[in-house]
């Protein structure tokens, strides 16, 4: 009886096996026309120079500085009287939120001392400055309280590219010393952060997608603080860059704007690399598709596309690594992509 | 590979603050939830499998189907559950190590269970036949099925350990990997991947499993020693 269960179970796995494969060849057939076909342009290009194998990274910056390339960062605090709701859609009033703590951080921030900081950071490792000071950023000069027992952690959703550069590492151990806050970083794309925030578990956020931020504030879960005059305070900025690889078979590079770069890959059909988590960064990227596309922050928008195409559903590290061993372009924040390249310099 | 072993051995040596918070919220995280899993676990697997009568067979697969829960969806049960907007809300546990140990013994209890089970159901029938035959009353017999099954205890325990060590989907949805606070061994090697850092994540890696190897080795010997 045991053996004829056993055997009947292994069979019925090792069917299940076969025809997955069967499914991954059919997918890869698929594949193969668009991707011979960009080898095909990438050797055309590579040849004149074929010089020593490259080392390290080659993925490159290809395009920036465009002016739809801005990349915004904007703090907001999140109102306590939100219309917050649980799973199934219920009201829930007694939400905990640091308002207190998310004051104070955000008028450290704001203040001359954050700003100034935040701007000087990443010059000193990367010889560029990662963040520049918006015009017109709000300044405040409120008094910060020093941290009470109650106000002490503050609560801080961001996006992985902040994380990930490194700034907040550098910013608020200041802030920390100086009033005694404890600043809990939790990190995601912007969607996931917002998310997060809605949910009752951050204090503030501080993210980068214009369009997601309006929709938190027109929902009523973030609130002006006394001493500014709006809910988003957009203080720094940086830029986005495209990155592909070095010999640029869609040549990008000479492109006369970012949307005519973007509309080179697909027309071309190389291989791009999209976050796919409708994080800043994947907003900012299908708003430069061609509008004929069709490309949205849903997979379903994409599914034509698959054979250049990838909707990956990562963070911007994971992203940037598989452009770079896929040979595919893909956007970047600045930061992310300089701080990517230093790390990988000594991978072997 | 080289780089990462030269690393981590660097990382090791150099007494780095952060390394030694993640390592010890580490091991506060995975010993104690796998001590919890064991007091809760171990009681249910050897009543399950010494228990003959009506029933067994569901609640043993019921038990199995457990084992195979997805760490991801306990730690989003748990997530929704502590969130702000959630029912345990006040509970204050989202983003603590608390809350981590909570999803990680949900997930560990019912693979120290089953372990015991399979372990205890193959015994328990013989050891049950001969102590009638003693005249030994229930008591004693379950005391006697716990005694013959000390080798299956520690290895349900080693099996729930390992696990808890490894976990990062539960861990990093519940604990959000807030540094110097409940970022974890695999919840750091994450992040260090997500920044494209992989020799610091691998290095992470091999010290996780150096910590590992000394646990397990200490256990076993110990457990050698006193089996005589």
């Amino acid at each position: 009886m045991m053996k004829k269960i056993a055997v009947l179970l292994l069979s019925l796995s090792l069917l299940a096996t076969f025809l997955t494969a069967c499914a991954q060849e059919n997918g890869a057939e698929d594949q193969t026309p668009a991707n011979s076909t960009s080898e095909n342009d990438t050797a055309e290009d590579e040849t004149p120079g074929t010089e020593e194998p490259e080392e390290g990274v080659d993925l490159t910056i290809l395009y920036e500085a465009d002016d739809d390339m801005i990349n915004n960062y904007s703090l907001l605090a999140v109102n306590p009287d939100a219309p917050f709701v649980d799973a199934d859609g219920n009201a829930v009033s007694d939400v905990y939120i640091n308002t207190e703590g998310a004051a104070a951080l955000i008028n450290w921030m704001l203040s001359e001392e954050g700003e100034t900081t935040a701007t000087e950071y990443g010059y000193a490792d990367y010889g560029e400055y990662l963040f520049y000071l918006s015009e017109g950023a709000p300044v405040s000069t409120a008094e910060i309280p020093q941290a009470t027992e109650e106000t002490k952690v503050i609560r801080l959703s961001t996006t992985t590219s902040v994380n990930d550069s490194g700034l907040l590492g550098y910013l608020l151990p200041i802030f920390e010393d100086t009033y005694g806050y404890t600043v809990e970083v939790t990190s995601a794309g912007t969607g996931n952060a917002i998310a997060n925030a809605k949910s009752g578990n951050a204090d503030l956020l501080l993210v980068h997608s214009k369009s997601q931020e309006e929709e938190f504030v027109a929902g009523g879960y973030s609130y002006v603080l006394p001493s500014f005059d709006s809910e988003r305070l957009t203080f720094m900025y940086n830029y986005f860059v495209l990155c592909g690889p070095s010999a640029d078979p869609a040549g990008v590079k000479n492109a006369a704007s970012v949307r005519d770069a973007f509309a080179a890959i697909a027309e071309g059909k190389y291989p791009f690399v999209s976050r796919g988590d409708q994080s800043g960064t994947h907003t900012k990227e299908i708003s430069l598709w061609p509008e004929e596309l069709g490309i949205t922050v849903d997979a379903a928008s994409v599914e034509d596309y698959t054979d250049w195409y990838t909707y990956s559903n990562a963070g911007m590290g994971v992203c940037l690594t598989m452009a770079e061993e896929t040979g595919a372009y893909i956007l970047s924040d600045k930061a992310t992509f300089l701080t990517f390249q230093a790390n990988n310099g000594v991978m072997e | 590979m080289k780089t990462a072993f030269v690393q981590a051995l660097a990382l090791i040596t150099s007494g780095d603050r952060q390394l030694g918070i993640i390592l010890v919220t580490t091991l506060r995280m995975a010993l104690s939830s796998s001590m919890i899993a064991l007091l809760l676990g171990a009681p249910l697997g050897v009543l399950l499998g010494s228990y003959a009568g009506r029933g067994k067979r569901t609640l043993v697969v019921i038990n199995r189907t457990l084992m195979g829960l997805p760490p991801v969806v306990v730690g989003l049960v748990c997530y929704m559950l502590f969130s702000g907007v959630g029912p345990l809300r006040h509970l204050r546990l989202l983003y603590t190590v608390t809350g981590m140990v909570i999803a990680q013994v949900i997930l560990l209890v019912p693979l120290i269970a089953g372990s015991l089970e399979s372990h205890v159901s193959t015994v328990a029938p013989d050891i049950r036949e001969t102590a009638l035959g003693m005249g030994l009353s229930r008591g004693r017999i379950l005391l006697l099925i716990i005694n013959e099954s000390q080798y299956q205890l520690v290895s349900a325990y080693l099996l729930g350990l390992g696990r808890a060590f490894a976990e990062v989907g539960a861990v990093s949805m519940v604990g959000g990997a807030i540094a110097y606070k409940t970022n974890v061994m695999t919840t750091a090697i994450m992040n260090y991947t997500n920044m494209g850092a992989f020799t610091t994540a691998l290095a992470l890696g091999i010290i996780l499993l150096a910590i590992s190897l000394v646990l397990n080795a200490g256990v076993a010997l110990l457990h050698w020693r006193l089996e005589g």
